[in-house]
């Protein structure tokens, strides 16, 4: 329908700012006075109106079932209490933060020296001592290891991963647990090492994981040189994690070097933890 | 209702919003508590999906878990949650079906069919708002439930979608004529 002012076509271009009190005065006018006019205008008014009040006031939905279970699964990860020191973890200088890392890293590596040292020497008199490993042994691939990483005088029982490999040579298991530790590999080789490291890598990972990501998505707000020191420190850390792991992987009984990475990993923990919660103004 | 509500909801977001940035679960599960039924509204009414609705509504409290320690407060968190799960909706869109892609083709210039994917025919029956707003395409719903139910302004749902705020306009126009047919049948 037409009248002398609108269109119905220029109606329905202006419905919504109408509904939404955006038209100036003059134009407001016009479009009530095609509404007078217009039954089919006036109509379709309504019945937006209406459906727009309706929209409003419908009530929430309810999910079929409880999904919170899924949500909790999903977040789930070992969650290691930590004093609750909101005020501190603000008042949290780098500085400290280097201290504290500095610290660890040299009490973590004298004790791992005077540990590793003390019972690699005892326990495998006769052998050749890290440091003088031959480069070749040292180069050896993984196929190659001995599997049995105990005592001499248990080693007749132990199982060989690679049956190419001679089983009595203490120096080849001595250079593949070497090799496999250092690089982070904790593998066949280390069968019997396994129930210390991967224990506190379990305990720790998700929840490593999970402020690693936090902290990583935080970086871009966080002042340039806090975002250094806190990655100088966890590099720090995770050197002493390193070393605590390649010692304990000579020494696996030892529960000093156990708790040595475990304090190391509460630290990094600790440390990553205080990072999330650093406002971003820092 | 199938949610259990064994963790008793607090009057106050403030408290258990802090305790769940600092990795409190149980507070983070009143918070669930408290806002799920809303987040899932929203999730279940801009998929057209009660299923997706489920689905995504977990994942805005996954994403919230992640997200919650940089909430600054300054906003209130029901209005910084809601932002974030039209967020995690619009992303699950674009990653969607290419039936979606294809109608988000048509977003901005109205030009939108009925989805009638999976659905049962609209002639069947007379619809009531619920239904309706379910079958409405895509784009046109997506508008709708943000500015008609959830009271998002055409600017603030430009930025978010990706439009302009007329393409917002005209979606929401869209919308309410075809709801309009619809609850006419």
């Amino acid at each position: 329908m037409t009248n002398s002012i609108m269109t119905c076509e220029a109606f329905d271009a202006e419905l919504s700012d109408y509904i939404e009190g955006m038209l100036d005065g003059q134009a407001r006018a016009r479009v009530d006075q095609h509404l007078r006019e217009c039954v089919r205008c006036a109509s379709l008014l309504r019945d937006v109106e209406r459906i727009q009040t309706e929209a409003a006031a419908l009530p929430d939905l309810v999910p079929s079932r409880d999904l919170w279970a899924g949500i909790e699964a999903r977040i789930a990860a070992p969650v290691i209490p930590l004093v609750a020191r909101p005020e501190k973890q603000r008042g949290v200088s780098p500085a400290w933060m280097g201290v504290a890392a500095a610290a660890l890293i040299v009490a973590t590596a004298g004790v791992t020296y005077t540990l590793t040292a003390r019972s690699f020497d005892s326990r495998n008199s006769g052998a050749v001592a890290q440091g003088a490993l031959s480069p070749a042994l040292l180069a050896l691939p993984p196929s190659t290891v001995v599997a049995s990483t105990e005592p001499p005088g248990r080693g007749a029982s132990s199982p060989a991963v690679d049956s190419g490999a001679p089983p009595q040579d203490t120096r080849v298991s001595a250079s593949a647990r070497f090799r496999s530790t250092t690089s982070g590999r904790v593998t066949a080789v280390s069968r019997n090492l396994q129930p210390e490291v991967p224990r506190s890598e379990a305990l720790y990972g998700k929840e490593i994981a999970m402020l690693q990501a936090i902290v990583s998505q935080k970086k871009t707000r966080l002042d340039s040189s806090t975002v250094a020191v806190i990655e100088r420190n966890l590099q720090i850390i995770d050197a002493a994690i390193e070393q605590s792991k390649a010692a304990l992987a000579k020494d696996p009984a030892s529960i000093l070097l156990s708790e040595q990475l475990s304090h190391a990993l509460d630290k990094k923990v600790e440390l990553l933890r205080t990072a999330a919660m650093l406002p971003a103004s820092t | 209702m199938a949610a259990s509500n064994a963790v008793p909801i607090a009057m106050d977001d403030t408290t258990d919003v802090a305790l769940a940035a600092a990795g409190d679960r149980q507070a983070f599960e009143r918070l669930y508590r408290a806002h799920a039924n809303r987040v899932y509204s929203l999730c279940a009414r801009m998929a057209g999906s009660r299923v997706k609705g489920e689905e995504l509504t977990q994942d805005v409290f996954v994403r919230t878990w992640e997200k919650l320690p940089q909430f600054r407060g300054e906003s209130a968190f029901s209005t910084w949650l809601h932002r974030l799960a039209v967020n995690v909706v619009l992303n699950a869109r674009k990653t969607d079906s290419k039936r979606d892609s294809r109608t988000d083709d048509n977003e901005e210039d109205g030009a939108e069919r009925w989805d009638e994917t999976a659905r049962a025919p609209m002639h069947v029956e007379r619809m009531d708002l619920k239904q309706a707003i379910d079958r409405l395409p895509a784009g046109a719903r997506k508008v709708f439930v943000l500015h008609d139910i959830e009271g998002y302004k055409h600017e603030e749902i430009a930025a978010m979608c990706g439009i302009t705020s007329g393409g917002s306009k005209a979606q929401l126009h869209r919308a309410r004529l075809l709801l309009r047919e619809a609850l006419e049948r």
